[in-house]
């Protein structure tokens, strides 16, 4: 075995080869930085040109981009706030606030080096899969799936901030969400009024996009100036060093989380980054941070990705059934250049086996410094106005967005989803619940009746799903104890301090605010989808129910506060910001009548306008940004309407 | 319904057989003028990394270097709405120029002869460039009893089959069993066919298909190692369009049609429900990937596809390649399939009535 690993390294070491992998490393790091592209995009791009070459350097090229993409798209989502994946979501929660702290050293040196440890572990567990996974992907049936999906969703709702009702509202809608389109496990379409469109649901990179990208981008926009008031400290890297060391088992959890749920079949790495966040910051003693720029689940998820897209091979290399989204066109290539997968694979193409081993161990170290040389290059942006920033960033995740569906509508979703997105920050309601509900829906609803066609009740009693059972109870048990005591202690101070907590409210003035705003589109969401769900066939109505209801219940709780309290939210309504809004929609709103780079280039010279001090150099720069996106969607190949 | 064949008939014809060697170079000359130095845009209605997908980007490089004139092909994937979003634009953007080209399967098929909402195209108006076969192999784990199919009846076990769903490409396999009257379980709403032969690997399902390139290198191992044993394919058609021939690939294995017959003391199959299971395994397996071009799309353009399948099924690095990818089927020439594709999509009133009951009511299918 080591000699056909020692045989692998000299071939990947052949100057050609080597090239490739390079090659393939500056491609996934652009790529990576670009919104909705993601390693499925990196993949799909150098498909063709991969297969041009001889199996070697073509897949040293491929993993050379997958094992970039997730280091480098952490720079967008620490210095813009702009999770290009939704795997980067948690970074752009944690990682940008510690850069507008003015930590985004700490925060890259950190994520950069968590990222390469969740590599390197990646490509270890690989190795040692070979003769040991065969076993582990036949333990994982249906049942035992569905259950770890559940350990998913439970350590997602331990994401909730201040306020328990939030949280659950928000995952329960994002649960509910992910039930458009079609029901896995029975033939019918749910929610989806009609339109094709609604089919398959709401595409992932639009929804993360949305709440994240477009909302953040919002708000900066309204508020004006850079995003970084001060220089972005990338000094302090050494702290971000650190950081994980301090917080070696954080980044060890979540590597594990990500290898588990790399090697488990098509779950891609968006599950395991949110599973891997959710972990880190339930389990957190502290969790003031949380949400708020805490670096554990920041290293914890970027961990996490990583090791999932280099484990996604373990299923592709042993069972050739792809183990994610990225690790599917990879399977392809490889039915390309004439290798069959499969447990005799392994065993028969070690050299092969090893080369991919390599390439990924090589593309995780070398990705990382590669990406930390770029990051004071592109830190600079920070300074600047936001607007200037803003222009080719909205370019791009207009672009991005386009890339799921290929529709006119995939702008009107990612506005929709941006609106959202928006309302919840100013509402100060968590978003990552909301997406951890939203990517678990199908895991949990498919599994759910698979197991149960397969073993009626009885997949309860298996092994590994009682262990499972018992891991989420623990959870739930330790959770709820220490929000009690939170609670107590919170009481006993407001006891000591002596004031009633809240003094009645006098004057009943009704105050609009984003919450209830909210609060009463969530409860049209789920009253109705309850409405519709009881005309659904039993097996294609119990998750929407199941996440509806419970959702139903939190946002009476919610806006019964909202109500209770009245307090008028201060700087409301952001009229900037509102303005934003509507000459993006606007824009969007255009695109069918004058085509996409005519509405974007107008879009841009306005925005440029106002958010800016370019006054007439707004033209020439907008017209560049414009060139730029055209010449961009030629190169990958976009079809723009 | 005789009809003189026109002289561009002829000639592509000479040609695709590859036989007329004097009138080859005529036509080649007429394609060349076509394609030279152009662009043929495919969109793929599927996400990267599909059969569909995997299928169309093997066979482009081969199309690029057998087509006279060597046009380049440009490759999108417009996934979305179970391919319905991306066929749909093909018939918004498909101009009759000979440069566009939708490369499908029967997911694009089936909703169309289903009339189901939100389907904008014309599938019968299109003409037909190029389709391969996609062909199933459906084996039972020993543990069932079955050793042949003489077996199929009389499992010592309940027969437990796992599927993605009754609309997709289970459709003619879960025809077939009704045709057999096989008393199979089907557990549906599986992610895919690797899934599904995971599940199949666990004991949690017993009865299984998987498309031929899958068979030949991931179950036969199976086979050898006794754990699985293999039953029948779907077949093929014969020069008549009935699909009575055995697979082209797996030829040791007898079709479905011949299992009927084993079954039912030699009677032919016949009725709705052998109808349906003719069309059904004619737009999944046999024409399982077809490239479709609009319809006013100029002769020249499909002939000149005409003379590449003839050429691409004798390139030495297509049939080494093709083994491995496809599972070794030829490239079909449009030519030759389009008048059983278009019977399969124009299926007579009665079968299209069956199939809606069988979905509806056996499987609660809303259409």
């Amino acid at each position: 075995m080591w000699e056909a690993a020692g045989a692998a390294l000299i071939q990947l070491f052949d100057p050609f080869r080597i090239l490739m992998l390079f090659t393939g490393m500056l491609a996934g790091g652009i790529i990576g930085m670009l919104p909705g592209l993601g390693g499925i995009g990196a993949l799909s791009i150098l498909l063709p040109f991969a297969l041009k070459l001889d199996p070697f350097s073509g897949l040293a090229l491929l993993l050379g981009a997958t094992g970039i993409v997730y280091t480098s798209d952490t720079i967008s989502a620490i210095l813009f706030g702009t999770p290009t994946s939704a795997s980067s979501g948690p970074t752009a929660i944690e990682g940008f606030a510690m850069a507008r702290r003015g930590e985004a050293g700490r925060a890259l040196g950190g994520a950069f080096l968590a990222s390469m440890i969740g590599g390197l572990i990646g490509a270890v567990v690989l190795t040692l899969s070979i003769p040991i996974a065969g076993p582990l992907v036949l333990a994982l049936g249906s049942a035992e799936l569905l259950m770890l999906a559940l350990v998913g969703l439970a350590y997602a709702s331990g994401l909730v901030g201040g306020s328990p009702a939030k949280g659950l509202l928000s995952a329960a809608l994002g649960l509910f969400l992910g039930t458009v389109g079609v029901a896995p496990s029975a033939p019918e379409l749910r929610y989806t009024f009609g339109f094709p469109y609604l089919l398959d649901g709401f595409a992932l990179t639009i929804v993360a996009l949305g709440l994240f990208g477009v909302a953040e981008i919002i708000v900066m926009l309204g508020q004006g100036g850079a995003i970084a008031q001060e220089r972005f400290k990338l000094s302090g890297w050494m702290d971000g060093v650190r950081d994980v060391v301090r917080n070696w088992r954080v980044v060890s959890m979540g590597s594990i989380i990500g290898v588990i749920f790399g090697i488990i079949p098509a779950v891609g790495a968006t599950a395991s980054t949110w599973i891997a966040y959710g972990q880190a910051t339930s389990t957190a003693k502290d969790k003031s941070m949380v949400g708020k720029g805490d670096p554990r689940g920041m290293l914890a998820a970027e961990g996490a990705n990583n090791a999932t897209i280099t484990t996604d091979l373990v299923p592709t290399l042993l069972f050739a059934v792809p183990g994610g989204p990225a690790a599917a066109v990879f399977l392809g290539a490889l039915f390309v250049y004439g290798y069959f997968p499969g447990p005799r694979f392994v065993a028969q193409n070690l050299d092969l086996m090893f080369l991919i081993v390599w390439s990924s161990a090589l593309a995780a170290i070398i990705g990382a410094a590669m990406c930390f040389a770029a990051s004071p290059w592109i830190a600079r942006l920070t300074r600047i106005d936001f607007g200037l920033v803003a222009a080719p960033l909205i370019a791009v995740i207009l672009l991005g967005s386009f890339e799921a569906k290929k529709t006119v509508i995939d702008f009107v979703t990612l506005l929709g989803f941006g609106v959202i997105g928006w309302l919840m920050k100013r509402a100060q309601w968590p978003r990552a619940p909301f997406l951890v509900g939203f990517v678990l829906t199908d895991p949990i609803e498919r599994n759910f009746w698979l197991a149960y066609q397969l073993h009626g009740w009885s997949w309860l009693k298996f092994p590994i799903v009682l262990g499972l059972i018992v891991v989420v109870a623990i959870h739930i048990f330790v959770t709820a104890r220490r929000a009690l005591h939170a609670r107590k202690a919170r009481e006993a101070a407001a006891a000591a301090a002596g004031s009633a907590p809240t003094a009645a409210v006098a004057i009943p003035n009704f105050a609009f605010n984003p919450g209830i705003a909210l609060s009463l589109a969530a409860l049209a969401v789920f009253g109705g989808g309850i409405w519709l769900a009881l005309g659904y066939a039993p097996d294609s109505r119990l998750v929407p129910l199941l996440a509806a209801i419970p959702g139903l219940g939190a946002t009476l709780l919610v806006l019964f506060h909202y109500l209770r309290a009245q307090r008028p939210e201060p700087g409301w309504p952001p009229l900037a910001e509102i303005r934003q809004i509507i000459l993006l929609a606007a824009c969007i709103a255009a695109i069918p009548f004058t085509g996409f780079i005519p509405a974007l280039g107008i879009y841009l010279v306005v925005l440029l306008w106002i958010s800016t001090r370019l006054r007439f150099w707004s033209l020439p720069y907008a017209t560049a940004v414009t060139a730029a996106a055209w010449g961009l969607s030629r190169a990958f190949n976009i079809p723009l309407p | 319904m005789k009809q003189q064949p026109s002289r561009r008939d002829v000639l592509a014809y000479g040609a695709a057989a590859s036989v007329a060697a004097t009138l080859g170079p005529a036509c080649y000359a007429q394609a060349a003028d076509f394609f030279a130095g152009k662009t043929i845009d495919v969109i793929v209605p599927f996400a990267a990394g599909g059969a569909a997908d995997v299928t169309t980007r093997f066979v482009a490089p081969f199309l690029t270097k057998h087509i006279p004139g060597n046009p380049n092909f440009n490759i999108t994937n417009l996934g979305g709405g179970g391919s319905i979003l991306g066929a749909n634009q093909f018939e918004k953007q498909g101009k009759g120029d000979g440069l566009t080209i939708l490369s499908t399967t029967s997911s694009s098929a089936f909703p169309y002869i289903l009339k189901q909402k939100g389907v904008e195209y014309d599938l019968s108006s299109k003409r037909v460039a190029y389709a391969i076969a996609i062909g199933p192999v459906v084996y039972a784990s020993p543990a069932t009893g079955i050793q042949s199919v003489a077996d199929l009846k009389k499992p010592k076990t309940g027969l437990v089959y796992g599927g993605i769903g009754a609309t997709a490409s289970d459709l003619p396999v879960l025809l077939a069993f009704e045709l057999l009257g096989l008393d199979v379980k089907t557990v549906l709403g599986f992610q895919g066919r690797g899934p599904i032969r995971l599940a199949f690997e666990r004991g949690e399902t017993n009865f299984d298909f998987q498309f031929t390139s899958v068979y030949l290198t991931q179950v036969k191992p199976q086979v050898e190692a006794k754990k699985a044993v293999p039953l029948f394919t779907g077949g093929s058609s014969a020069a008549n369009g009935k699909f009575t021939e055995r697979d082209p690939v797996v030829k040791e294995l007898p079709s479905t049609y011949e299992v009927f017959k084993t079954l039912n003391d030699n009677k032919e199959p016949s009725g709705a429900v052998w109808g349906a299971y003719e069309m059904a395994s004619a737009l999944t397996f046999e024409y399982g990937v077809t490239g479709w071009m609009p319809a006013g799309t100029p002769q020249a353009a499909l002939d000149a596809f005409s003379v590449a399948a003839a050429k691409i099924n004798a390139d030495p690095d297509f049939i080494a390649k093709g083994e491995k990818v496809t599972g070794g089927y030829k490239l079909q020439d449009g030519k030759a399939i389009k008048k059983n594709v278009k019977a399969a999509l124009t299926s007579n009133p009665e079968v299209v009535q069956y199939l809606t009951k069988f979905l509806t009511e056996k499987y609660n299918v809303k259409l």
